[in-house]
């Protein structure tokens, strides 16, 4: 078959890959979005990939079922809470383990080894000079987030952290304004949304990028825009690509390596992986409904729930 | 004759409405957990000696802090009423083998480390509360661990452990229940499956 043939019948399926038909369905965002920011490898390749598994489905009857479950629930938005006790939340679950094992074998092969090298080449104070330098470029993007979720103290305070780090912190190096007394305070797009109270939406899970819902890939999306090192170099024709590619490379090695013990450790000890990142993952989102004040007033901790056996049997 | 038995029926509803509202012991629950960290860090991972020693120790720290037959009896969900006794037993057993290494390993991270308590809140179910605790780190803000403790009697167990709002027994639930029902081979597929987890780690 000739690469134009498969390339053409890739189309077909673009929905899954929201980041590559993004510049045809909406012309203007494609322009504004780089593809360079969400996706830092080949596109191609894995549109191809689940092209293959979405013919999988197909001949299995299933495809047209939850094709349009994905599209339904991309564009209402439909929020569909995890249940402590009984799990059936997961309508995409075979989508979703179909990346996820993709996403799997990708990051073992590339993200994963090269994060590895990084810790082995430097020592911790060195990583923490680079996590902290990433931290404060989207500093400004809390200012902003914060100022839309209506604090405006918050706001004032990353703003000045911004300012006397890039500074005085030697470009966020050190972080010289929490010494004085101003705290570090993270926001992003995803909690302001929250805190306007829009639903979550179902877990799946994006080629690349991993899991996510349709509000944390909004979020994403926002954050990246709104990336101060995007902003800043995009009239620059010449080192715009460069710049962006390089930084996007540094924060994916660097927030990689952050997360190597972790993710090492659920792996270690679970039977089902993709189900123990779904659980950990939706519960640590669970949380985030505390944000939207009309959730506050049950006051229960996202982790709270009826903890009784029926019957405690002896045997 | 009637005001005798509403006196009844009144003292049986003051009865059970303050052996809710008294079910647990804050205090005393607070310094269970404290003293179960206190051990754990200061006397076990701390301490100079063997890490057999070491092991041993901490294997029955856990057991007795650790509500471990009521955790796994919630973990296996639906397919704990349709194991036979003997598999109830040996996942209970191997569940028991595999949290012991799973938090000796995680407790050796927290080496160095100590946990900052910071009052209780109340849980949904009558006999337990949450004791809520922080661990400063190194980078990035403190970890939040939560413990949900049990009292029976004067006697008090953990019965979950939640960390960064991700809990213990919410996970293996969802993973166990995933997994027995795609194996083919049920909740003895489960159990093969951890006793090998076991063994690698």
């Amino acid at each position: 078959m000739s690469k134009n043939r498969r390339l053409q019948n890739t189309k077909n399926f673009r929905i899954v890959t929201i980041g590559a038909p993004l510049s045809e369905i909406f012309p203007k965002i494609g322009k504004v979005i780089p593809t360079t920011m969400l996706f830092p490898v080949d596109i191609k390749l894995y549109c191809c990939y689940i092209r293959q598994k979405f013919t999988d489905l197909t001949r299995k009857g299933h495809m047209l079922f939850k094709y349009s479950l994905l599209l339904a629930v991309l564009l209402s938005g439909t929020a569909f809470g995890v249940h402590a006790a009984e799990d059936n939340s997961d309508w995409l679950e075979s989508y979703n383990r179909a990346v996820f094992n993709f996403n799997y074998q990708l990051d073992k092969y590339t993200l994963k080894p090269i994060a590895k090298g990084y810790r082995a080449v430097t020592t911790p104070d060195i990583r923490n000079r680079v996590n902290s330098a990433l931290f404060n470029v989207i500093e400004p993007v809390s200012a902003g987030n914060h100022a839309l979720q209506g604090n405006g103290q918050k706001a004032v305070t990353s703003v000045a952290r911004f300012l006397i780090n890039s500074t005085l912190g030697l470009g966020g190096m050190f972080d010289v304004a929490e010494g004085w007394g101003l705290k570090k305070n993270r926001t992003n797009f995803d909690e302001t949304l929250a805190t306007w109270c829009v639903p979550d939406g179902p877990f799946f899970m994006m080629p690349i990028l991993g899991p996510t819902t349709p509000r944390a890939l909004t979020g994403t999306a926002v954050g990246a825009v709104s990336n101060p090192v995007y902003l800043s170099t995009l009239n620059d024709a010449n080192y715009r690509d460069k710049i962006t590619w390089s930084y996007t490379a540094v924060d994916a090695i660097a927030s990689r390596e952050r997360s190597l013990d972790l993710l090492d450790d659920l792996e270690k000890n679970s039977v089902d992986f993709y189900t123990t990142v779904r659980s950990a993952y939706m519960q640590n989102r669970q949380s985030l409904r505390q944000l939207c004040r009309s959730n506050k007033d049950d006051g229960k901790a996202s982790y709270d729930f009826d903890f009784e056996i029926e019957d405690e049997d002896e045997f | 004759m009637k005001k005798n038995i509403f006196g009844v029926l009144i003292s049986c509803l003051m009865l059970t409405a303050f052996s809710a509202s008294a079910a647990v012991d804050a205090g005393n629950a607070k310094a269970f957990v404290e003293k179960v960290t206190q051990e754990g860090l200061v006397d076990i991972i701390n301490s100079n000696v063997s890490q057999q020693e070491k092991d041993r120790r901490f294997e029955k720290l856990f057991n007795e802090a650790l509500d471990l037959k009521f955790i796994g009896q919630f973990v296996l969900g639906r397919y704990w009423r349709t194991a036979t006794p003997e598999q109830k037993k040996e996942f209970i057993e191997v569940y028991r083998q595999l949290n012991v290494k799973t938090w000796s390993q995680r407790f050796d991270e927290f080496r160095g480390k100590k946990f900052i308590f910071n009052g209780t809140s109340p849980s949904s179910s009558a006999n337990q509360i949450f004791v809520n605790s922080s661990v400063p780190m190194d980078q990035g803000n403190p970890a939040s661990v939560v413990w949900r403790v049990k009292q029976s009697g004067n006697s008090f167990k953990i019965v979950d452990i939640i960390i960064e709002n991700v809990s213990l027994a919410i996970t293996a639930r969802n993973e166990y229940t995933a997994f027995i029902k795609k194996s083919p081979n049920g909740i003895d597929g489960l159990i093969k499956d951890l006793k090998a987890k076991v063994r690698q780690n």
